[in-house]
């Protein structure tokens, strides 16, 4: 006799898949991400995502958004990661979208980007180095600074997170109101700075459960589902490579040193993969915060094996501008420092684990947040 | 190479909490010395009280006194029983890959003559592939079985037989007829031969530790019957393939250290932690997490028809390393020496991995075999 029941499937819809891969296939050469690395901006890319619709994807319709699922919006992410798509896909939708329509805030009209929060002694405080205050009709002043802003420069407005007045708040600002000074990642994509003198945006208070650890959550679930999709096409760029490499007569690839990097590769990039769908399909059902955190600690360690090993097998090659390796690996090396690095969640791991205690532990692996009680 | 997340039914999870229960009561925490992995202590009364449960060759069909199980509930008996130390070793290899064989390529005769008490959790295996001048270049073996009237008679050492002292049978792979130019793979055959037969002698080669795992095996015209051939005489490349693939990307590949992290945290109770050791549980939870939803994936492929060679040598391959890495980190958090004979359950337990261990990444195939197979694998390759 069957006493418990599974969860209902989490299905993410072919299409979704299939539209976003010819979407980013077709628009994504290697000549068009360096353009956009050069330019800072690829409004082109941007425009025929935006006209699927996966801008606004799990963003709820009646908040202007597109419907779906955070697993869909997950794998879309997956694929930009894939494709090394130079957009704000994850700011505009699952993290500055959702805090707008949580707050049940106006859009804007054109994109969106998020203050990233920052990880402190007492967990995540969202809105940068800035003070925000509030007048009584829900307009909000911001004096200060936030940095590592992705794509501030192409953004209509820019939101964040913050306590107010001893009240969660969401604040949305336009960046008309902002000061911005153009920076980049390891990647070249857009991280910028932003300072505010008396900038004025509206302001409204959340509903429980949104404040600055949930979208660091939902960050690193993003920063996770782009490394899924960088590190599986490093590792076909290193399978093709080493196959087509012929040194002593042979492939490459026929040497058992470098048969090791291709196997080591294709297990983070398994594993990665793994890790970003079981936690997009657990953050769909509810809140993850065992899978989320495994899922970015597991990714970030993963990012830095899978980078070795890849460029190893590509001797100097790796090394060019001219040979696409670096958009993922560059991008990589960055997103595993965004939204919480490897002490951070080890930490939060860590009291996950012991929390639990010894006869707790294999069920916390099994089971995941719902072993936490 | 495609590695679908699944998760488990309710039918499932009902076999994962009776598991758990029977475990709990059979083996209270703080009331038996807990194994590490497969390499387990051999209890034929715990086998069979397994077995009594239907959770030995439970993947067997009933007909030959199985339980008609899938391999994802196989997997979940299994990685209950590592990880709480159980003493799983004398069903093992016939649980997991002799049984299998056996179904797969036997006669009736046969499958009437050892399932059954495969399931009932009676029989021991071990298994005779390596030899003196044969370890990853397995096809090389020269252990020779020579036609005879009604049988064959049997010539050569095994090596690195693991429990043959403790076990009833032996699955081997033998030549039965000389070894081809071009194509080494043609004439062997796979054989089960009792390890108490006439001519056949058995000498423990002492683990490191003074332990004794290992034999050598000696046969000394040791006469097999024909009834105890596997499957077809020159078949025995491929069969023996296909019974390596049973072996790999379970959770024996890499739940062998967790008991040991386990009472760590058993013992850690109750005094404040330092940052590092919390910090490093966390971790070692992660990455088991991502590891077992891999490894589950695999049992859920086979139980859908596919054949997953890669993806298993793959786990297997990552699996074995990270349980070397995990007792690594352990070793790295301990300041002073530890004793197998330490008064902590934990040193006693770290100090066997330590010395242990080392073997993981070696038996079954090396990780350098089994990158091999699954760098083919990656590059669209014949194996």
């Amino acid at each position: 006799m069957t006493v418990r029941t599974a969860p209902e499937p989490v299905v993410v819809d072919e299409l979704i898949t299939e539209t976003a891969d010819r979407l980013f296939g077709e628009l994504c050469t290697h000549e068009a991400v360096q353009a956009a690395e050069d330019s800072g901006e690829a409004p082109d890319i941007w425009d025929a995502f935006c006209e699927t619709g996966f801008d606004l994807i799990a963003v709820p319709e009646d908040a202007g958004g597109s419907g779906g699922t955070l697993a869909e919006a997950i794998e879309v992410l997956r694929l930009v990661g894939y494709h090394s798509a130079p957009i704000p896909a994850a700011e505009n939708g699952i993290l500055g979208g959702w805090l707008l329509a949580e707050a049940g805030l106006e859009r804007p009209d054109g994109l969106v980007t998020v203050i990233p929060p920052r990880a402190t002694e007492g967990g995540w405080s969202g809105g940068g180095a800035c003070s925000v205050s509030l007048d009584g009709d829900g307009t909000a002043v911001l004096n200060g600074e936030a940095h590592r802003v992705p794509w501030a420069r192409s953004a209509e407005a820019i939101v964040c997170v913050c306590e107010c007045d001893g009240r969660t708040t969401v604040v949305s600002v336009p960046t008309s109101e902002c000061t911005i000074t153009p920076l980049p990642n390891m990647a070249g994509e857009p991280r910028d700075s932003v300072s505010f003198d008396g900038a004025t945006g509206r302001a409204a208070p959340t509903p429980d459960g949104v404040d600055a650890g949930a979208l660091a959550q939902r960050g690193a679930l993003s920063r996770v589902a782009l490394m899924a999709g960088a590190i599986e096409k490093m590792c076909q760029l290193t399978v093709s490579y080493t196959n087509e490499r012929v040194q002593f007569g042979r492939p490459v690839a026929r040497f058992q040193a470098v048969q090791q990097h291709l196997v080591w590769a294709a297990q983070d990039a398994a594993l990665v993969r793994m890790a970003a769908e079981v936690a997009a399909r657990e953050a769909t059902r509810g809140d993850a915060p065992f899978e989320i955190a495994a899922a970015k600690l597991v990714a970030n360690q993963a990012a830095a094996r899978a980078t070795k090993a890849c460029h190893q097998a590509h001797g100097a090659m790796g090394m060019t501008q001219e040979y696409p390796l670096h958009h993922f690996s560059r991008r990589l090396w960055s997103w595993r420092k965004e939204y919480g690095s490897d002490a951070h969640w080890s930490a939060v791991l860590g009291e996950m684990a012991t929390g639990v205690g010894a006869d707790g532990l294999y069920p916390l692996i099994t089971s995941g947040t719902a072993a936490l009680g | 190479m495609r590695f679908t997340p699944t998760e488990l039914t309710g039918p499932e999870l009902d076999l994962q909490a009776e598991v758990r229960e029977f475990l709990a009561s059979e083996l209270p925490p703080g009331t038996h010395e807990p194994c590490l992995g497969m390499a387990a202590d051999h209890d034929r009364e715990f086998s069979a009280k397994m077995a009594a449960r239907g959770w030995v060759g439970m993947a067997l069909p009933s007909r030959w006194g199985g339980s008609d199980r899938t391999a994802v509930q196989r997997f979940i008996v299994v990685e209950e029983m590592l990880r709480w130390g159980a003493p799983v070793g004398h069903h093992w290899v016939a649980d997991r890959q002799t049984g299998n064989v056996i179904l797969k390529f036997g006669t009736d005769e046969q499958r009437e003559r050892f399932l059954p008490p495969i399931c009932r959790g009676e029989l021991g295996f071990s298994i005779g592939m390596s030899e003196p001048d044969s370890g990853s270049d397995l096809a090389s073996v020269s252990t020779r079985a020579e036609r005879a009237d009604d049988g064959w008679v049997v010539n050569g050492t095994k090596i690195w037989t693991s429990n043959a002292h403790m076990n009833d049978w032996f699955i081997c792979l033998l030549r039965t007829a000389p070894m081809e130019d071009g194509n080494k793979h043609a004439g062997l055959s796979q054989f089960l031969i009792d390890l108490r037969s006439p001519g056949l002698e058995i000498s423990p080669i002492p683990f490191l530790d003074g332990s004794h795992h290992f034999n050598e095996v000696t046969f000394h015209d040791v006469f097999v019957p024909d009834i105890n051939v596997v499957g077809q005489p020159g078949m025995g490349w491929h069969q023996n393939t296909t019974e390596m693939a049973y072996e790999r990307g379970g959770p024996d590949r890499w739940l062998s250290p967790f008991s040991t992290v386990e009472q760590l945290l058993r013992e850690a109770a109750g005094t404040p932690m330092e940052d590092a050791v919390s910090d490093l549980f966390g971790e070692l939870a992660a990455r088991w997490w991502g590891i077992r939803n891999l490894s589950l994936s695999v049992a859920r492929l086979i139980d859908e028809g596919e054949a997953p060679s890669v993806e298993s040598a793959l786990v297997k391959e990552m699996g074995t390393r990270y349980e070397q890495e995990v007792v690594e980190k352990l070793v790295q958090l301990i300041d002073e020496e530890y004793s197998p004979e330490s008064e902590s359950l934990f040193e006693r337990l770290l100090a066997q991995c330590v010395v242990t261990f080392p073997g993981n990444t070696i038996r079954g195939g090396t990780i350098e075999i089994l990158r091999s197979v699954a760098s083919k694998g990656l590059q669209g390759l014949p194996a």
